[in-house]
């Protein structure tokens, strides 16, 4: 079980996700940035935990679903958004996108959008911090899908092979759906039973963990991470959490509102209907914040700490919208290192 | 003619008739069964034609085109979908070293009857990884057949006849055009692959356009009229096999020519255009062949830049001024 | 298992035998600077490719590797035309402009041998996939190397073969070598582990027995054509030639060679043969008679003209 402290101020750094991507879809409905754009919510608890096995020198590689990445690994609130909203003052000057941002200051150099790359560029680092005999980890988050294509799949042999430093973490959210496709959008095809069979094949110790359980998932991920860095080759971990409601269609959809601790506080009716699943035991914030209720934390601490990321994430926005737009020279300057061609 | 039609529904109509007349063509993608294709381009086939015929595929791009090519050359004649233009590149090495290559090295004992479909394209902020076309790149490969409708009706009718060619067929869709209406063919109004099109006759500068690059051209030349400048424009359609004579027969016509590609200028297909106008009509050229096309470099997923980096109807217009100063 | 029937056993022997007869005689011919190019031999491996097309029906389909001479043969492809295309002859098997590792024979269900590794996986997938839109019975057997199933096209193929339940063989001959490099330096894990992860059957088998790759073969051949989708197999066998044939194959060891070399697969089942009654004699007529074919093979296709230049560009569309 996890302390108190640190789990609340774990729960915490979820609370910041959770709000920053509800603000990226009201950006997105009211007009303020365009694009397709992946969220993070549901799946916070397992970024968080990540991050905090991690040390300074460590390195991370995303997905298009990076922002609960970015911000976990202490990505500038600010400069995510403006990023989102294509501003020279994003932290890719606003090139990328939501599907690429990165910060090379938080070890998060580069964030692909093609599947699969996460687990290639990933080998790549842990290849050179093998070769400088850095105690440290490269971690390649991506999901469920990642594992059809087949570069990921050379990753882990290469990975394997060289016992190279790479913490693989396939967030799976298509629970219940691994083995063909079933119903809603999009779910995995794969033609196996267990996921975690495919990095089996390849001799890489595998563990199947709950995404949503801060108390298992911390210690275990610190162990992990302890090992990897002494030298003790590559480990794969596939994080289970159910799918978000909203991310049944094409575009996230903010259907049933934004979170409200008042289901957790029990001051709120809990929702019944085809998602009431979420309210009562899905949600890691909620159940989170239930958890922390029990262990003794006040309603109104958590409830400041909510006040407060709210708050942040104004500010951030108010911040993220005042940053002026890249200019045309700006982006030819950035084609070639060193200057144009 | 039936009625007005999407881009989109043109060339799932174009399909599905194609799929109706032969039950060896098959579609194959990602998210293009139930899902309809993330762009619902393929609405309603997978009820209509069923799982044998409407396959979703894993995220394997490399793997389903080589499935693809396989079906072809054991009798099916399949459309594959590759979901944005920028994963061929995941797709190429099937693509360029098996399909376009296997009639020539069976010594025609096999072919590939093969459509490889794929969106592309400018805008939406889709970023600097789904944005791109790399019609030049496949087009430089013998054994493949490219096409590059700009409308509509094209769509429609350059989609069946790449269905009904023996050959590998990369048919590329502009996405930003997959909601312009315009009237479009039946069943049997089938095009010739290798023809271009004048969309607009003209006798002082010829501008030649790819895809998308041709309505712009329209609007150029609209504003170009205004000064006094009459100005044709001329529809690639086929960029492989290219309609050297067509376009030839344009530049005899008005002397000049620039080429709009909605693509990086450098090692494009304008190069290839110009290159080739210079060969068969040297005589009849009053200035050297003029291209445009997309800044060298990225596509910038911020808005204020996404725009800047296609030549719209001002940078044409000026470029068509230029030649004409010559 | 049951003893395989004589019948079936003298024909493997024969097609093993032709192959073993024809990759020999390649390998002097190339010795000889008489084969323009690379040329990848299966000697030792001939019992994979017999065993494996004799389970195949004749409308069945086969797409192989760069080291297909034994696949091609086996499927029924006169050694002459094989022989003539190796060599660049105009009256090879693709008009002698492809070579080695482009055989393709559309009569006989060859979807051809390949240059890339990995390269025949997904077409005969989907050759499978094919046969399952036309409901016409066909199955399809890929070859490859264990070499090849490091390459992530492979196993994306493998993947869609099973949810897909395609009517698909994957035989793996799994030589122990990729190249010039051990298979085990190169491949994590355990290589069966990789195709097992898939809910596939994997058939771990004997690749130097004829006899115990045709039985395995047909029973996978059984389930295909009974709709019950693709079976792996793994073969495990040595190539007693190098990666090509000019390889001196010094990374090979002396012990390991001479263990192998003790399980060739056509001394094996001569042996088998003789003790089952068949005379000495009539084995050694087959013998012979597959080195008169081969012979033929070599005379004509070094007496042939080469290609002219108007195939240069012949058929690069249809």
């Amino acid at each position: 079980m996890l302390e108190s402290s640190e789990k609340t101020e774990l729960w915490r750094q979820m609370l910041r996700i959770r709000r920053f991507e509800e603000q990226v879809i009201a950006l997105h409905a009211e007009g303020e940035m365009v694009g397709h754009f992946h969220v993070y919510i549901g799946q916070e608890a397992t970024g968080v935990a990540v991050m905090a096995a991690l040390t300074p020198g460590d390195m991370i590689f995303s997905t298009h679903r990076n922002h609960g990445h970015y911000l976990a690994r202490g990505g500038d609130m600010a400069a995510g958004l403006a990023e989102i909203m294509g501003r020279a003052t994003g932290c890719n000057r606003g090139m990328g996108g939501s599907v690429h941002l990165a910060d090379p200051t938080i070890g998060m150099p580069h964030t692909s959008g093609v599947l699969g790359s996460s687990a290639a560029l990933a080998m790549g680092a842990a290849f050179q911090m093998q070769r400088q005999g850095a105690r440290r980890v490269a971690v390649a988050f991506f999901g469920d899908g990642a594992l059809e294509e087949g570069v990921a799949l050379e990753a882990l042999n290469f990975a394997s092979l060289w016992k190279l430093p790479v913490l693989f973490i396939c967030e799976n959210n298509s629970e219940g759906a691994i083995g063909a496709a079933k119903g809603g959008y999009p779910g995995s095809i794969m033609g196996t039973e267990r996921l975690t069979a495919l990095p089996e094949a390849f001799g890489i110790e595998t563990h199947a963990l709950d995404g949503t359980a801060l108390d298992t998932l911390t210690p275990a991920l610190r162990d992990i991470c302890a090992r990897i860095a002494a030298g003790g080759g590559p480990v794969f971990v596939e994080a289970n959490t159910p799918r978000w409601f909203g991310n049944q269609g094409l575009w996230p959809d903010l259907a049933c509102g934004p979170l409200d601790l008042g289901h957790a506080q029990g001051t709120v009716p809990l929702p019944d209907g085809p998602d009431a699943a979420w309210f009562t035991t899905h949600d890691p914030l909620l159940r989170g914040a239930r958890e922390l209720l029990a262990a003794g934390v006040s309603q109104a601490e958590l409830t400041a700490i909510d006040r407060a990321v709210v708050e942040e994430v104004a500010a951030a926005a108010d911040e993220a919208r005042r940053g002026p737009f890249p200019t045309e020279a700006e982006a030819r300057a950035l084609v070639f290192a060193g200057g144009e061609a | 003619m039936t009625g007005a039609t999407t881009f989109r529904d043109a060339v799932r109509d174009a399909l599905a008739e194609e799929m109706d007349r032969d039950p060896r063509v098959i579609l194959i993608g990602e998210d293009v069964g139930p899902a309809g294709g993330v762009f619902q381009q393929t609405q309603g086939l997978y009820d209509r034609f069923g799982p044998v015929r409407v396959i979703d595929t894993p995220i394997s791009e490399a793997g389903f085109v080589g499935i693809a090519i396989g079906a072809a050359m054991a009798g099916m004649r399949p459309v594959v979908e590759v979901m944005f233009g920028d994963f061929l590149t995941l797709g190429l090495d099937q693509i360029v070293n098996q399909a376009a290559k296997v009639h020539w090295m069976s010594g025609g004992q096999f072919r590939v009857p093969l459509v490889i479909r794929s969106a592309v394209g400018v805008g939406g902020a889709t970023g600097p990884q789904h944005s791109q076309s790399f019609h030049a790149w496949v087009a430089h490969v013998p054994g493949l057949k490219v096409v590059y409708p700009s409308g509509p009706a094209d769509a429609k009718a350059l989609f069946k006849a790449a269905v009904r060619d023996d050959n590998p067929v990369i048919f590329f869709e502009d996405r930003m055009s997959y909601g312009a209406k315009a009237p479009v063919g039946g069943p049997e109004d089938v095009a010739r692959l290798g023809e271009s099109a004048v969309r607009r006759q003209g006798s002082d500068i010829a501008l030649i356009g790819i895809g998308r690059m041709t309505a712009l051209a329209l609007e150029a030349a609209d504003r170009l009229a205004d000064d006094g400048i009459s100005a044709e424009v001329v529809d690639v359609r086929s960029l492989r096999p290219l309609d050297v004579e067509g376009l030839t027969a344009a530049l005899r016509r008005t002397h000049r020519a620039l080429v709009l590609d909605p693509a990086p200028r450098a090692y494009g297909a304008g190069a290839e255009i110009a290159a080739t106008l210079q060969e068969s009509a040297f005589d009849w050229l009053d200035a050297p062949v003029g291209r445009l096309g997309m800044s060298e470099g990225p596509v910038p997923f911020a808005p204020a830049l996404e725009r800047l980096v296609l030549p719209d109807a001002t940078r044409i217009v000026q470029g068509a001024r230029e030649l004409i100063g010559r | 298992m049951a003893e395989l029937d004589q019948k079936t056993q003298l024909r493997l022997w024969r097609d093993m035998v032709l192959i073993r007869a024809f990759e020999t005689r390649l390998q002097t011919l190339f010795r000889a600077g008489r084969v323009p190019g690379l040329t990848h031999l299966c000697t030792g491996q001939e019992a994979v490719a017999a065993g494996t097309c004799a389970a195949l029906a004749e409308h069945d389909m086969i797409a192989s590797s760069h080291r297909g001479h034994g696949h091609t043969l086996a499927r029924g492809t006169p050694p002459g035309p094989v022989m003539a295309e190796i060599l660049g002859r105009a009256t090879g098997l693709c008009g002698g402009r492809v070579g080695s590792m482009h055989l393709f024979d559309a009569e006989r269900g060859n979807l051809g041998t390949n240059g890339i590794v990995g390269g025949g996986v997904p077409l005969a997938v989907g050759a499978g996939l094919a046969a399952r839109a036309a409901g016409d019975g066909r199955v399809a057997a890929a070859f490859f190397g264990d070499g090849a199933l490091n390459q992530g096209v492979v196993l994306e193929c493998v993947n869609m073969a099973v949810i897909w339940t395609l009517p698909v063989l994957m035989v793996c001959e799994h030589n122990g070598y990729g190249e010039f490099t051990a298979s085990d330096e190169v491949t994590a894990g355990d290589i069966r582990d990789r195709l097992a992860a898939y809910d596939l059957p994997v058939e771990d088998i004997d690749g130097m027995d004829a006899s115990v790759v045709f039985e395995t073969a047909a029973r996978a051949v059984a389930r295909a054509r009974a709709g019950k989708g693709p079976t792996a197999i793994l073969a495990r066998a040595w190539r007693f030639s190098g990666h090509h044939a000019g390889d001196a194959q010094d990374y090979k060891d002396d012990a390991e060679t001479k263990a192998w070399r003790a399980r060739d697969p056509i001394e094996r089942l001569r042996a088998r043969l003789e003790a089952d009654g068949v005379p000495a004699a009539d084995l050694d007529a087959i013998e012979a008679e597959a080195g008169a074919r081969v012979a033929k093979a070599a005379r004509d296709a070094l007496a042939a003209r080469e290609p002219d230049s108007a195939q240069l560009l012949q058929g690069v569309y249809a």
